[in-house]
């Protein structure tokens, strides 16, 4: 409410991030997990002497640089962009009480960067001791840069004591930060794993091969086998009301969690039938698809911890619209557009109580909320009636426990029930409904 | 009165000194790989069209294709920093503008992606690329000079609070671009071409290095690097007073007296560059110091110039402060082991000797 809001036609700015960091955490994931395959494939294959595994290291570092260093790190700077364009208050809250935490990851991004650069170009020209070496930096490094974001990730929806002590080690050292970083760790081994067979199964030398795509299978169903324990260990962790949406309280968040784990299933059997079993004869197309899977998995598995966080965006602090909890007893008596100041009515607006109404729209709803597409408002509410709106909106937060409660006075909410009419009633579509995009004008 | 949100509740996590050096320092660190990559890039896209005809022009344009993704890498990087900073120090204004402005914003991440795999495209010249790598030399370049533009047009609607909320009533659909603020033209030249003229001098810095490796490859980028300095150089100058003069008054008075230190940061500025420009020929290393401080002192400037713009509807001197001083202690000492470790791949690099030449 401190900040203008930005309208993403159709998918909405939830979705928008879903897709971009869905991307991120397959690759940055693999950015970690694939150092670790790195250097101990080429320790082992300097041990054995073995250069045809020394050969498809040093190719699949090719493959590595080329994936991590550019989308890898680019869609991470994606991610910082659509959070801060889409939530800008949660997003200074986080940059705000964690500065220090992200600058000292962005040492640890800087070191890994720079000793991937050194790694990669350095297979040539240092000797074998040194270069392993420069490899063990990268994946230190890489590793403690996540251990850093994972802290602040987790303080999104597990704050713990940080609520009340506001004391930023309290907010980092938070209740499911330990269980999370465990779980992602093992991610990053079993996506490793996935990549390498993706170049492993184009090795030319069946000797060869057979070798490399067993031993990437063992990096895929070692990684998920950690999962299930560390898992029970995080929901234990998770708020009741959270665990609550997750297991059954909301039936489209469930399933997307039985999705999580049958994607996860199908990557351990995909690996150990196919790549364990008959290493020789896997094709590309068959590591793809499990590849695939694994992205299945990932994306389903981050859909579903953002949606368990719901009504809050930072936990018991503040909600998916940017309202802090501490601010209702306020709002609810001086009313939202004197707070929310981006959506203070124009002359032309105050004539209308439609226009009023979609400005509390705005203020209040379009976090979460598209009109036409992704959790579009046309659907939600078709067929109401002006009092059945009414009495929804007034108890939102009772009747739907993953909505915040609405504020507001109730001419804002007589008026935002005649702006969600007009969206109901296709008599009655006004201007202001059909296109609440438009103007595009300004300059 | 403009609307202007309410700071962080969170308050500044150190006195807004530090943090105000620490957005200049490395916000001057991430200008100057970008014109290391501006320059780079628009040299080695040149070189391309001549390549055909041209032996040593193909071998140029090879030259540069090896160093611009690293330093594509580092431009990237070094900007995480500045973003940080200017988030902590200015979000008030930075995250409105970059609302308003939200499409042409978020493209930037597409624009670097493409730019960058462009540039490795180019470096690694896949055998279906046939001979077709000037194009994409071409097209890294336009993409990354249009990321400098969007970048512009951000930091300038920053600076205007007075029209946000105009803007903002007219549309949220965030595809406002800053195009009728008239300092924008002048300071997005001033950015390029400054780059340009750095860039040439790490162009001629690198064909030093190359003296026995390959001594006509050597000797085409000190020419090349030297002239583009130089001439860069001259035409900067003159769009520096353009820019200076589009500022508002109120801004600009500040820089010509008003404020004397202020104007004597500015006029250091320009002198050391002027320096720079003198000694090139004998004296490279010592151009290379003088521009660097150059730069650096160029990036308060700028800083300045945001802070005198947005007074008296932001104060960042007036924010609430919170000091995290354990904190503070961790990071420096973080970056201290950082910056070792660094020194030593990069020392460990350099020493181990390349098996084969060029
Ligand atoms: C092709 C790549 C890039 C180019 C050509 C570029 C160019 C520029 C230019 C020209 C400016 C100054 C604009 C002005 O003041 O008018 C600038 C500032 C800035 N850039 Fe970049 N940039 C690039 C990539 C990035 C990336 C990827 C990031 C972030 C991760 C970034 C972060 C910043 C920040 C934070 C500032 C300003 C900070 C402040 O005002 O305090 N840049 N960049």
């Amino acid at each position: 409410m401190n900040y203008p809001i930005w309208e993403v036609p159709m998918l909405g700015g939830g979705m928008l991030i879903g897709i971009i960091a869905i991307l991120h955490v397959f690759v940055s994931h693999f950015a970690i997990g694939g150092g670790l395959y790195l250097v101990l494939t080429e320790i082992q294959a300097r041990k054995t002497n073995d250069p045809d595994m020394l050969d498809f290291a040093r190719k699949h570092s090719t493959f590595f640089i080329l994936v991590v260093l550019v989308f890898g790190a680019v869609s991470g700077v994606g991610i910082w962009w659509t959070i801060a364009l889409v939530n800008p208050t949660a997003v200074s809250t986080l940059i705000h009480v964690f500065v220090w935490v992200w600058a000292i990851e962005w040492v640890f991004f800087l070191v890994e960067l720079i000793a991937a650069i050194i790694y990669y170009y350095g297979w040539e020209r240092m000797d074998p001791a040194t270069h392993i070496k420069v490899g063990w930096i990268y994946v230190v490094s890489a590793w403690l840069s996540l251990f850093m974001i994972n802290g602040i990730l987790t303080f999104m929806l597990t704050p713990g004591r940080w609520i009340e002590t506001q004391s930023v080690a309290d907010g980092f050292f938070n209740p499911t930060m330990i269980p999370s970083a465990i779980l992602r760790t093992a991610v990053c081994v079993a996506l490793a794993g996935l990549y390498a067979l993706i170049t492993g199964t184009l090795i030319r030398n069946d000797e060869a091969r057979a070798r490399i795509v067993r031993w990437s299978a063992k990096w895929v169903m070692g990684g998920i086998a950690v999962l299930p324990l560390a898992g029970f260990w995080y929901v234990a962790q998770l708020p009741p009301m959270a665990r609550e949406i997750s297991m059954g309280g909301a039936p489209v968040v469930t399933l997307f969690a039985a999705g999580s784990i049958l994607f996860s299933a199908l990557v351990v059997g995909g690996a150990f039938i196919g790549p364990y079993l008959f290493p020789k004869h896997v094709h590309v197309t068959y590591a793809f698809g499990l590849a695939i899977m694994g992205l299945m998995a990932t994306g389903v598995t981050e859909w579903v911890r953002e949606a368990v966080r719901k009504p809050y965006i930072i936990y018991d602090y503040m909600y998916s619209n940017t309202l802090r909890v501490k601010d209702l007893g306020e709002y609810s008596m001086s009313g939202l557009l004197t707070n929310a100041k981006w959506e203070r009515p124009t002359e032309a607006d105050t004539k209308s109580q439609v226009r009023v109404g979609r400005r509390v729209f705005r203020a209040q709803c379009m976090a979460c909320h598209t009109v036409n597409g992704f959790n579009g408002m046309r659907f939600a509410v078709k067929g109401w009636g002006r009092e059945f709106l009414d009495h929804q909106i007034l108890y939102l937060n009772e009747l739907k426990g993953f909505m915040p409660p609405f504020i507001g006075t109730d001419e804002e909410r007589a008026a935002l029930v005649e702006y969600l009419l007009t969206l109901n009633d296709t008599e009655q579509e006004s201007d202001v409904a059909a296109a609440p995009a438009e103007q595009k004008g300004g300059l | 009165m403009p609307v202007m949100p309410a700071p962080d509740p969170t308050g500044l996590p150190a006195p807004v000194v530090i943090l105000k050096f620490l957005s200049v320092f490395t916000l001057t660190l991430h200008l100057l790989a970008m014109n290391l990559l501006v320059g780079g890039v628009t040299m080695m896209a040149l070189a391309g069209r001549k390549r055909q005809t041209d032996p040593l022009a193909d071998r140029v344009f090879r030259r540069l294709a090896r160093a611009l993704p690293v330093t594509m890498s580092m431009t990237i990087t070094l900007g995480v920093a500045p973003l940080l900073f200017v988030q902590v120090i200015y979000g008030q204004a930075f995250y409105t503008a970059s609302v308003l402005i939200a499409w042409p914003w978020l493209a930037i991440v597409p624009l670097v992606m493409l730019g960058y795999y462009g540039l490795y495209i180019c470096q690694f010249r896949p055998s279906w690329l046939g001979n077709r790598e000037t194009i994409v030399a071409w097209l890294s370049m336009l993409a990354i000079l249009a990321v400098g533009f969007v970048f512009t047009n951000t930091w300038t609607l920053m600076l205007a609070p007075s029209i946000w909320k105009y803007l903002y009533d007219a549309g949220i659909s965030g595809l406002k671009l800053n195009m009728a603020d008239g300092t924008l033209l002048p300071r997005y030249l001033h950015f390029i071409v400054g780059a340009f003229s750095v860039g040439g001098l790490a162009v001629m810095l690198l064909g030093r290095t190359l003296k026995s490796a390959d001594e006509q490859v050597s000797d085409a980028l000190q020419t090349a690097g030297r002239r583009w300095f130089l001439a860069a150089g001259g035409v900067q100058l003159i769009i520096g007073f353009w820019f200076l003069f589009a500022l508002p008054d109120r801004v600009r008075n500040a820089f010509i007296g008003g404020n004397m230190l202020d104007s004597g940061v500015l006029a250091a500025g320009i002198v050391l560059a002027i320096v720079a420009m003198a000694v090139v020929r004998r004296m490279p290393g010592l151009a290379a110091l003088l521009t660097g401080i150059s730069v650096f002192l160029m990036v308060g400037t700028r800083h300045r110039v945001r802070q005198i713009s947005l007074f008296p509807d932001l104060q960042v001197n007036n924010l609430q402060v919170n000091p995290q001083w354990a904190l503070l202690v961790v990071f420096v000492a973080v970056l201290l082991v950082g910056l070792a470790t660094v020194a030593w791949m990069v020392a460990a690099f350099v020493r181990a000797k390349p098996k084969m030449a060029g």
